[in-house]
Formats: structure tokens, C-alpha cells, sequence
């Protein structure tokens, strides 16, 4: 090898400190690190565009359809609100196309980097790659909660303030929130809508070929004599029995969501959307890429989860209770419909695969640590 | 390889090292392939330093190993005096690197892309951003989206980012890549005004021209092993010489000179000669033809002794090597 000792001179040994204070070491990123994480991903117009849709058009333009449908053919269409509509967007849409939003965030998060060549330009940049994968965390959760919450909000408003003065229990339009007593006064003054809508179990003395139609109107056959040869008092007699008989399921309807369901429900979806996000930043770092690791959420969250939540397999049982998504399930508020199996009021009314709600917050803490764990990891010692 | 060193010396002869890169052992593998073997580089400070090789030489690998992108697995080296990895984020808190391609978040614009780039660094980087857009002449380019930049302009845009940190080490692999004329010449200006900045530029290229005008030092790599490294001017003075002779009978003047010690390798052309001489003849050399020829009565109306370039000085050393090997 030959020398390079007679080389031009070298210059004065001079190198600038490094800034004091630079903390580039450090594994926590900096303030300026995330929200320049956030602008990247903000700045991704298709991707924000389909977040802003499911979260917050999806259910806006619903509920604003049911609005005008209601304000124009009031008779034909329903209040725009209520406890119903609510359960439905909540769990038919936001909570399902929330996760596969916030997993396509994560999966590009976890990704783009890599694909479109920044990677290396960081790395070369001193900054420990621990805190240039953590950022990310906080500038996608600032992105997907606030989302969430305001298409959450949406929903929220118009259920409370369109809400159905009546509820509409077995096709009978009843007053919302009466006492048992109250109730059997309603029956009592309404005592045909009772006997001829309400279900009763057992043998009923008043015997009339009636039934209430769409509008909530008694309807009873022509050439019947209807309720002619029946005294008042026998009518109310028979109404007071069905009430009581139907009391218990009454309860159960809400004109609209109460403040505490709407507080678990939203917090129940943003959880489910920050496991999203977490899960597919994890998994994109750690394969490098963004469309199969997407493919495998929406696969997770559509056929894993609803599968190995409902079915329990013997000699898999614990391995279903790993599942994130059976977890999440035992944790949808009580009074939401069956929307994984979970909610609906309890005992006897779940057919999830049994677990314990330890075990189910056990589960999403370990998805949430190992998912950023693993991803921590490959980005670290992934070659640039 | 059996030793697994990646020694890191002390980190507190940080300023007194005289050398920009220095490796020692340096070897890196994929597998059974050797990308870099036992690279021993000493890089000058405050120089444009060229390291060129043929493609699929190991170029880029070293410097990614320098830059801590992938692992060495042996060897020692450090940066401005700092080992790496184990001070990685003190030593490239003064290095600025572009490494293959540079590419950016297409979607963002220059200035967003430098923003990214700017906070993984020093606070005071953030600062610096308009002046490196300046510099490289993208200031008005700089709200354009990446995805619009021509090579040549992505180019430019990675020595920006480089220049964030306010770099006392510029490692840029093939800069001119892409380049039309007109920009590798604004090019090669930005790289000597960044020397005479006391800033060292160590660059690999297989453009040896470029190099050759922008270097003051060079090291060659083959098969992933360096084979020479030093300033241009001593390892082309150890070149083979080729001389140009105008003569009256260049039939004549090679039988003459064919019995003489100067006979190895002879062309005849129609006004005269052209004699390759082995690397380490001296100028004597010349006038000793002269005198041959002029002994025998051949009229000599001129010498001329032709510049080895760079080229042909790497064609010269990596085609020995070949034999050697």
C-alpha cells in the first residue's frame, strides 16, 4: 500500500463541537422529529383523503341523508338519530373501517422511509434509529385520534340532538325512559296498541286478529268485530298484563346514548384504532414494505378476528385468546349491539370465546409493546 | 473471518487526528463475497479525496460501513477522530453523506424534505436550510415537489442535506451521477469551494476524469481491497512513461533503439515513434534516446513526453493487478 503520509498537508485539526446539548444520541425523538413526521404523513393526500372519508364522511354524509330524509317524508323516514343509528355507525363502520385506516397509516409510517429512500439520508444524519422509529408513534396517533374523535363527535351530535321522541319497541311507539309503573299506566291508556303490538307469552283473554302497521297504528281486519264485544276494563286488564310481561325488555331501549356509553364507546373505538396504527407500524417496519403487511391487517380485522372470536377450538383456545381483536371484543361497552360477538348486555348475551378481562387488557398491552418492539428492533438493525 | 474486532478507540483524541476517515482492517461480507477486505484508508483532512474503482468494487460498501448503514465485521475506523460505531452520533454529527441515488419523499418538496432532515439533526440545522439551498442553487426550486426534480436536481438537493450539519467531512458517493455537463462542472466548483472551506470531500467515482480535476488525493480499489491510495501527482509520477520521438527514419530509429535498453515496447508511426517505458524510468531516460539516435544518424526533431493520465494510470494498475491476482 502506498503511503499517503506526503499527501497535502492536512488541514488544522478544527472540528466544530458537535452543538452542546445535541442530543442525537438520545432514544427519545425530539419535538421538531414528529412534527415533521406528521407533515410527511399529512402531506400524503390519497391516504389522508381516505381517513377523513371513513372516519368522519362516511358517517357525516349518512347521518346528513337521514336528515333530509326525515325533514322531507317525515311519515316515511325516521329521525336521523337515536340510540339505534348509533350503535350501528359505531359498530358497523367506524369501528371496523377505523382499524383498516389506522393500519394503512401505520403500515405506510412504518414503510415509507425505506421505500422512498429517507432511510439512509436519517441514519447518515447521527440520530439514534430507536428515536427515529418512535416519533413516528406520536405523529400517526396525532393524526388518526383527533380523526377519530371528531367523525366520533359527529356521530355523537346528531344520535343526541336527532334523536326519536318515541322509541319504537316491537313496532309500538312508547315514551322513552318510563318506570315500570309508568309504564303500566301508558299500557293502560293505550291499551289496543299494547294487546295487539306488544308480545305476550302465555294465553291472553281478549282474542282480536289485530296488529299495529309501519306507522304505528292499530289495524285490525275488516269483517272482524274488532274490540266491539270487550269492555274497557277487560282491555285494560289484559293491557296491564302484556306491560308487565314486556317491562324487562323495555328497560333495555334508549332513545339515545347516555354520556358515559358515548365516553366507553369512544374510547373503545380509539383504542381499536391506536392498536391499528401501532400493529401496522410494526409490522411495515419490520417487513420493510407497506401493501402485504396492509393486506394482513385487513385480513386480521375481517376474517382472523370474527372467525377465532366466535369459535372456540379445544386445543387452540389459548392461542385464540392472543387475539387482539377477541380482546377488543370483550372490551365493547355492554350496551352496544353484537357487533363481535361482544356487548350486548352481558352474561348470556356474548357468544365470544371466553376471557377474562385481565387477560384481555394483558393481551393489548402485549400486542401494543411486542408489535413496537419488533419494529423497533428491525429498524435498528436493518441495513440502510 | 475469525477476528471479530470492531474496536473503538477513545473518543478523546477527537480534534488532534490528522485524518478525515481512517481504517484499519476494515473488512465487510455478504456471504462468501468480500465487499470490502482489509481496507486500510487514511483520508487527509481538508482535501477533496477521490476513491474510485470499477463498478461492483466495494466503493459503496465502504462508505456505508463508514456511515454506520450496515455493520463492518472486522476492522477499526473512525471519523474526524471518532471511532465509529461506538461514537456514531458524535462523529456524524460533522459528516455530511450522499450514498448511491439520492432519493426523497416524492411527495414532499425540497425544502420539506431538508425540514425531515434537518430535525433528526442539530437544532442550529434548521437554520441552515435557505443558505444550503442557496448553495447548490435550488433556492428556486425549493417548494417544487421532489417527485418534479430531474436527477440532477435530486442530486443537488442530497448535497443540501449534506450540508445541514455544517459538515467538516462530505462523503459523496458518485456526485457527478446523472449530472448533464453543465452541472458537473458547477458540480466539481461546489466541491473545490467546500475544500477551500478547510472541509474535507471524499468521493468515489468511476469518472476518473472528474476526479482527476477535482482531487488532490486519490485511493484505488479493486475486489473490494485497496490497492493504491495517494496524492495524484506522486502516484502518476510513478507511472509508466510513454515518449513521443519526430525522427527522420522511424524504421531505422527502432532497430536502433530495439538492441538498447528502451526496446521492450516500440510503435512505429509515420513522423516517428512512440517508446512506452516501465513505471520508474527517469527523465534521463529521454535524452539517453536522443543521444542513441542521434549517434546513428537519425535526425531527431523532437521529444515529447506524454502525460499518463489518471485513466490510464488506473487502467495500468487494476489490469496488474489482474495478473497478479
Amino acid at each position: 500500500m502506498t503511503s499517503v503520509a506526503n499527501s497535502p498537508a492536512p488541514a488544522a485539526a478544527k472540528v466544530t463541537n458537535p452543538v452542546s446539548r445535541d442530543t442525537r444520541g438520545s432514544w427519545i425523538p425530539n419535538g421538531a422529529m414528529i412534527r415533521t413526521r406528521i407533515m410527511e404523513l399529512r402531506k400524503r393526500r390519497g391516504l389522508m383523503a381516505a381517513m377523513i372519508v371513513v372516519n368522519v364522511g362516511v358517517p357525516t354524509i349518512f347521518l346528513l341523508v337521514r336528515i333530509v330524509a326525515h325533514i322531507v317524508a317525515p311519515k316515511s323516514y325516521g329521525p336521523a338519530g337515536g340510540y339505534d343509528i348509533f350503535s350501528n355507525l359505531v359498530v358497523g363502520i367506524m369501528y371496523f373501517f377505523g382499524f383498516i385506516v389506522a393500519a394503512t397509516l401505520g403500515c405506510t409510517a412504518g414503510s415509507v422511509d425505506l421505500t422512498d429512500g429517507m432511510f439512509r439520508h436519517l441514519v447518515i444524519t447521527g440520530r439514534s434509529r430507536l428515536a427515529l422509529y418512535l416519533a413516528r408513534i406520536p405523529a400517526g396517533l396525532a393524526l388518526i385520534v383527533p380523526l377519530v374523535a371528531a367523525g366520533f363527535t359527529i356521530v355523537c351530535a346528531v344520535c343526541v340532538f336527532a334523536a326519536p321522541t318515541k322509541i319504537n319497541y316491537q313496532g309500538v311507539p312508547v315514551p322513552p325512559g318510563l318506570s315500570a309503573t309508568g309504564f303500566n299506566h301508558w299500557a293502560e291508556s293505550h291499551p289496543k296498541e299494547a294487546v295487539c303490538g306488544l308480545p305476550y307469552n302465555g294465553p291472553i283473554g281478549v282474542q282480536v286478529p289485530c296488529f299495529i302497521n309501519g306507522q304505528g297504528t292499530v289495524i285490525i281486519p275488516r269483517g272482524t268485530p274488532g274490540f266491539k264485544n270487550i269492555s274497557p276494563a277487560t282491555l285494560k286488564a289484559e293491557a296491564l298484563r302484556v306491560a308487565e310481561q314486556n317491562y324487562a325488555a323495555y328497560q333495555k331501549l334508549f332513545l339515545y346514548p347516555s354520556v358515559p356509553l358515548m365516553i366507553r364507546t369512544g374510547l373503545w373505538i380509539e383504542l381499536e384504532a391506536t392498536i391499528g396504527f401501532i400493529v401496522g407500524l410494526g409490522l411495515a417496519s419490520l417487513m420493510g414494505q407497506r401493501t402485504v403487511p396492509v393486506v394482513l391487517m385487513i385480513v386480521l380485522e375481517v376474517i382472523l378476528t370474527p372467525v377465532f372470536s366466535r369459535t372456540a377450538i379445544p386445543h387452540l383456545i389459548n392461542a385464540q385468546r392472543g387475539l387482539v381483536g377477541l380482546a377488543m371484543a370483550h372490551l365493547e361497552p355492554s350496551a352496544l349491539p353484537h357487533g363481535l360477538g361482544g356487548g350486548g348486555g352481558g352474561p348470556g348475551g356474548s357468544t365470544l370465546v371466553p376471557e377474562s378481562l385481565t387477560v384481555g387488557i394483558c393481551v393489548i398491552v402485549a400486542w401494543l409493546v411486542g408489535w413496537t418492539a419488533l419494529g423497533a428492533w428491525r429498524m435498528v438493525k436493518r441495513d440502510a | 473471518m475469525s477476528t471479530h474486532t470492531i474496536d473503538d478507540t477513545s473518543p478523546s483524541n477527537v480534534s488532534e487526528s490528522e485524518w478525515a476517515v481512517e481504517t484499519h482492517g476494515l473488512t465487510k461480507r455478504f456471504g462468501d463475497n468480500v465487499a470490502v477486505n482489509d481496507v486500510e484508508l487514511l483520508v487527509p483532512r481538508g482535501c477533496a479525496f477521490g476513491y474510485l474503482g470499477p463498478n461492483g468494487a466495494g466503493k459503496t460498501t465502504l462508505i456505508r460501513v463508514l456511515l454506520g448503514l450496515t455493520r463492518a465485521d472486522a476492522g477499526t475506523m473512525s471519523l474526524l477522530g471518532v471511532s465509529v460505531p461506538r461514537h456514531r452520533d458524535r462523529a456524524l454529527a460533522r459528516v455530511g453523506a450522499i450514498v448511491d441515488e439520492p432519493r426523497f419523499h416524492g411527495h414532499l418538496t425540497g425544502r420539506q424534505n431538508l425540514e425531515i432532515l434537518a430535525a433528526a439533526r442539530e437544532r442550529d440545522a434548521r437554520g441552515r436550510i435557505d443558505s444550503s439551498l442557496e448553495r447548490v442553487g435550488m433556492a428556486h426550486r425549493a417548494n417544487d415537489r421532489v417527485s418534479k426534480y430531474s436527477m440532477g436536481m435530486r442530486q443537488r438537493l442530497g448535497v443540501a442535506a449534506c450540508l445541514l450539519g455544517d459538515p467538516q467531512l462530505l462523503i459523496l458517493d458518485e456526485p457527478m451521477n446523472g449530472l448533464d455537463p453543465a452541472g458537473m462542472h458547477e458540480m466539481r466548483d461546489m466541491i473545490l469551494s467546500l475544500v477551500s472551506e478547510d472541509r474535507t470531500v471524499m468521493l468515489s467515482s468511476h469518472l476518473l476524469d472528474e476526479v482527476e480535476r477535482t482531487c488532490d488525493a486519490v485511493a484505488i480499489v479493486d475486489s473490494g481491497k485497496v490497492i493504491r491510495q495517494g496524492p495524484i501527482s506522486e502516484l502518476l509520477a510513478g507511472a509508466a512513461m510513454e515518449v513521443h520521438v519526430g525522427c527522420s527514419s522511424p524504421d531505422r530509429a527502432r532497430s536502433v533503439l530495439a538492441t538498447s535498453a528502451f526496446g521492450e515496447k516500440i510503435d512505429v508511426e509515420s513522423t516517428g515513434l512512440s517508446i512506452h517505458l516501465p513505471s520508474g524510468t527517469g527523465k534521463d531516460a529521454i535524452a539517453e534516446i536522443n543521444r542513441l539516435l542521434v549517434e546513428d544518424g537519425i535526425a531527431v526533431y523532437h521529444l515529447e513526453e506524454v502525460q499518463v493520465s489518471l485513466e490510464s494510470w488506473f487502467l495500468q494498475v487494476t489490469s496488474r493487478l489482474g495478473e497478479n491476482v
